[in-house]
């Protein structure tokens, strides 16, 4: 079972599942939509690890979603990837993590600006559905999640209950 | 040094309860081996030969007595009753159960240390001089710019899933202790013409299957942009260092096949869009995290300057574990005492738990508290009055803690070796052993001089041979063990690679081997006053190789 979960909750009939084709016919790859950019039509965009998310900058106003993929756990060029997007792209629209997404990799994912994960492995899930997460709530480096400063030094944050 | 604040001690407690949720997660079956690995790793959790193994963090390589109590503590209660310090400042412990990790964890929080960093694909543990703060010859403390760097790479979001591993070191002289040139990055702290302070940053070196020597990027970045620029480094490196070979992940092979201008200028571009944002370190910040390292006051002892002279006249032994033990202090009446954990005939880098209790009571009682591991597997005490060397010295006699023998052919260092890793091809530590008991006589080891032999177990290079001026590269050869030797390296200021000799010696010949080439060299040095690598280095390897392996090596 693959589901969506945001801080949220899980979403139910969620249009842009990027395994399911029939689905989510328009999650385009980096190319495609920099090709059909023109289109009114909303569309998503589907970024493999090597792509350079800078190539979305004059597209990324029209872009509804971007789902940046996890095709192994190990693999973290994700990470910065959704750093560059929301820092320095200042992207505000849905950030999804796809591929292998872990419990204790969501954490992580939420602090480098990742709002959505689309999650398939059954005890992350339960885990999910149950709020649980694994994470730290005290950081020592500014990210991309809504934190706050203040801790003593300058690059401490601490995280917002409920943010 | 620096001591925790509140946000420190619950984020470190906040760590312990997320590891033990991991581990609950994994027995019960939840997370996959696959998966628990990395996460185990990130808190210094190994699966070794015949057990776990942990590392401890010592942050640039230093602690206070309390501190190295509760090691000895640790080693006693969880351990079979010694530890082993490592090539990185850091403690192991080789044999605790899994299920008492948590609870290891839990007792090194109550003294301000975790094992946060000490393996896996992210920052490791930032090391530093281990004579910082109390060395003649330094612009300032680097170990406040460690601390600094410590904390920022916890738990770094972006920077959790690297390429691969990914080492920094800081020093402040120009007499580099801490072999800055073979990390991933090397700061070294300096200042400018105006008086202030920076780094001149080096990047891509390393040891491993491929070594090379850092290339300098920055000559001189100010002290306030040393976040925003590292970050600009691991930013280029995460996403563009390779991930299709581990061999090939490391920073220095993306340095070495972009050419380091073209990654310096791709870092220089992503450091300008963050050199002025909200990693720029307030100068206020700099002078907090600098005043937990403020300079010891220490009182005028002047008196040790003759008591010393009397009793180096009436004992020889004390004299000459002065002589290679005790470095000069910046302050004239006190030294700083190198504590050799190599013992003739010994295990490099191992400590009892009474050996370490021991050295947390004489640190109090001469010590100002204070303790460093060193990158070359000895303790450091880095402020004893010289009028306190000789009942110091007496009482590490009695622990067997009192070898005259630092820098010397027998301060050997090595890893753990096919004894423990389970990456290992071959032994290290009998090799070191034996090398050590057949060059133990004082007399001989002082003849020789200066000399570092340096012994890896495999390609992974934990025992740095690629810089010792005597490299030892264990390898495995149709089943069997078989060790490479190589001359010439070095790490410090003068960083050089060494180069393999030729055909590798089977394990017992490797000590004779060794002896070949000490031989050659005192047979060839212009006098006591040439070291071995100065010898090496002007006369080169041909009369080491002819030595060694005689008619072959024109062969060859």
């Amino acid at each position: 079972m693959t589901v969506i979960w945001t801080k949220h909750g899980i979403v139910e009939n969620d249009p842009w599942i990027a395994g399911d084709a029939e689905k989510a016919p328009k999650l385009l790859s980096l190319a495609d939509a920099l090709a059909h950019a023109q289109d009114n039509a909303p569309f998503g965009v589907v970024l493999q690890p090597a792509d350079d998310v800078m190539a979305l900058a004059p597209i990324l106003g029209q872009v509804a979603i971007i789902a940046l993929s996890f095709p192994a756990f190990s693999d973290g060029r994700g990470f910065s990837q959704a750093a560059l997007l929301r820092q320095r792209l200042g992207y505000s629209g849905e950030l999804r993590a796809v591929g292998i997404v872990l419990l204790d990799q969501v954490p992580l994912m939420l602090r480098t600006g990742f709002d959505s994960f689309e999650v398939s492995h059954a005890p992350t899930i339960a885990r999910l559905k149950d709020n649980r997460l694994p994470g730290i709530d005290l950081h020592y480096q500014p990210s991309a999640d809504r934190t706050e400063a203040g801790q003593s030094y300058s690059w401490r944050r601490t995280a917002i209950v409920n943010g | 040094m620096y001591r925790y604040d509140e946000f420190d001690h619950a984020f470190v407690a906040q760590r312990v309860s997320q590891f033990r949720d991991q581990v609950e997660r994994r027995l019960t079956g939840e997370i996959s081996e696959d998966a628990f690995k990395p996460l185990r790793l990130m808190n210094g959790v190994y699966l070794q030969l015949h057990a776990y193994m942990l590392r401890v963090a010592v942050p640039y390589g230093t602690l206070n007595s309390r501190q190295m109590r509760k090691l000895a503590h640790i080693a006693r209660t969880y351990d079979r009753g010694y530890g082993h310090f490592t090539t990185r400042q850091n403690i192991q412990y080789n044999w605790p159960a899994l299920k008492d990790m948590p609870a290891i964890l839990e007792e090194l929080a109550e003294v301000e240390m975790h094992a946060i960093q000490t393996s896996g694909n992210c920052i490791r543990n930032v090391t530093a001089d281990h004579f910082a703060g109390a060395a003649a010859d330094e612009v300032a403390d680097p170990r406040p710019y460690a601390e600094i760097l410590r904390q920022w790479s916890s738990v770094h979001p972006e920077f959790s899933f690297l390429p691969r591993k990914f080492k920094i070191a800081v020093t402040a002289s120009e007499r580099d202790r801490a072999a800055i040139q073979v990390h991933d990055i090397g700061l070294q702290l300096k200042k400018d013409e105006e008086g202030r302070l920076g780094f001149a940053v080096w990047i891509g070196g390393g040891q491993g299957r491929t070594p090379i020597l850092a290339k300098k990027v920055k000559d001189f970045l100010p002290e306030a942009d040393l976040l925003s620029y590292v970050t600009a480094i691991m930013r280029v490196y995460n996403l563009h260092g390779r991930r299709d070979n581990k061999y090939k992940a490391r920073i220095k092979i993306l340095v070495h096949e972009t050419g380091v201008e073209t990654l310096s200028a791709e870092i220089e571009a992503e450091w300008s869009h963050l050199k002025d944002g909200e990693l720029k370190l307030p100068a206020a910040d700099i002078a907090a995290i600098n005043a937990y390292f403020a300079p010891k006051a220490l009182d005028s002892r002047a008196e040790g300057w003759a008591e010393l002279a009397a009793w180096k006249k009436s004992d020889p032994d004390f004299a000459s574990w002065v002589g290679r033990n005790v470095a000069p202090h910046r302050h004239p009446d006190y030294g700083m005492v190198t504590i050799s954990l190599k013992p003739i005939g010994g295990i490099p880098g191992d400590a009892s738990a009474d050996q370490m209790d021991a050295v947390a009571r004489l640190a109090e009682e001469f010590g100002h508290d204070e303790i460093r591991v060193t990158h070359e597997q000895n303790l450091v005490l880095p402020h004893v009055a010289l009028a306190d060397l000789e009942p110091l010295y007496r009482a590490l006699l009695a622990e067997g803690l009192a070898t005259a023998n630092a820098g010397l052919i027998t301060d050997i260092i090595a890893c753990p070796g096919l004894d423990y890793c389970a990456l290992a091809n071959a032994r290290s530590i009998p090799v070191a052993q034996e090398i050590s008991s057949r060059f133990g006589d004082p007399a001989r080891q002082a003849e020789i001089g200066d000399l570092k032999i340096k012994i890896s177990g495999c390609i992974n290079a934990c025992g740095h041979h690629h810089v010792g001026h005597i490299g030892i590269l264990g390898v495995e050869k149709k089943g069997a063990e078989l060790y490479q030797i190589s001359l010439g390296g070095s790490g410090d200021e003068n960083a050089s690679i060494g180069q393999i000799t030729g055909r590798g010696f089977e394990p017992d010949q490797v000590t004779d081997a060794i002896e070949t080439i000490v031989d050659t060299y005192l047979a060839q040095r212009t006098g006591t006053a040439e070291t071995f690598i100065e010898c090496y280095r002007r006369i080169g390897a041909v009369p080491f190789k002819a030595a060694l392996y005689g008619s072959e090596a024109q062969a060859a």
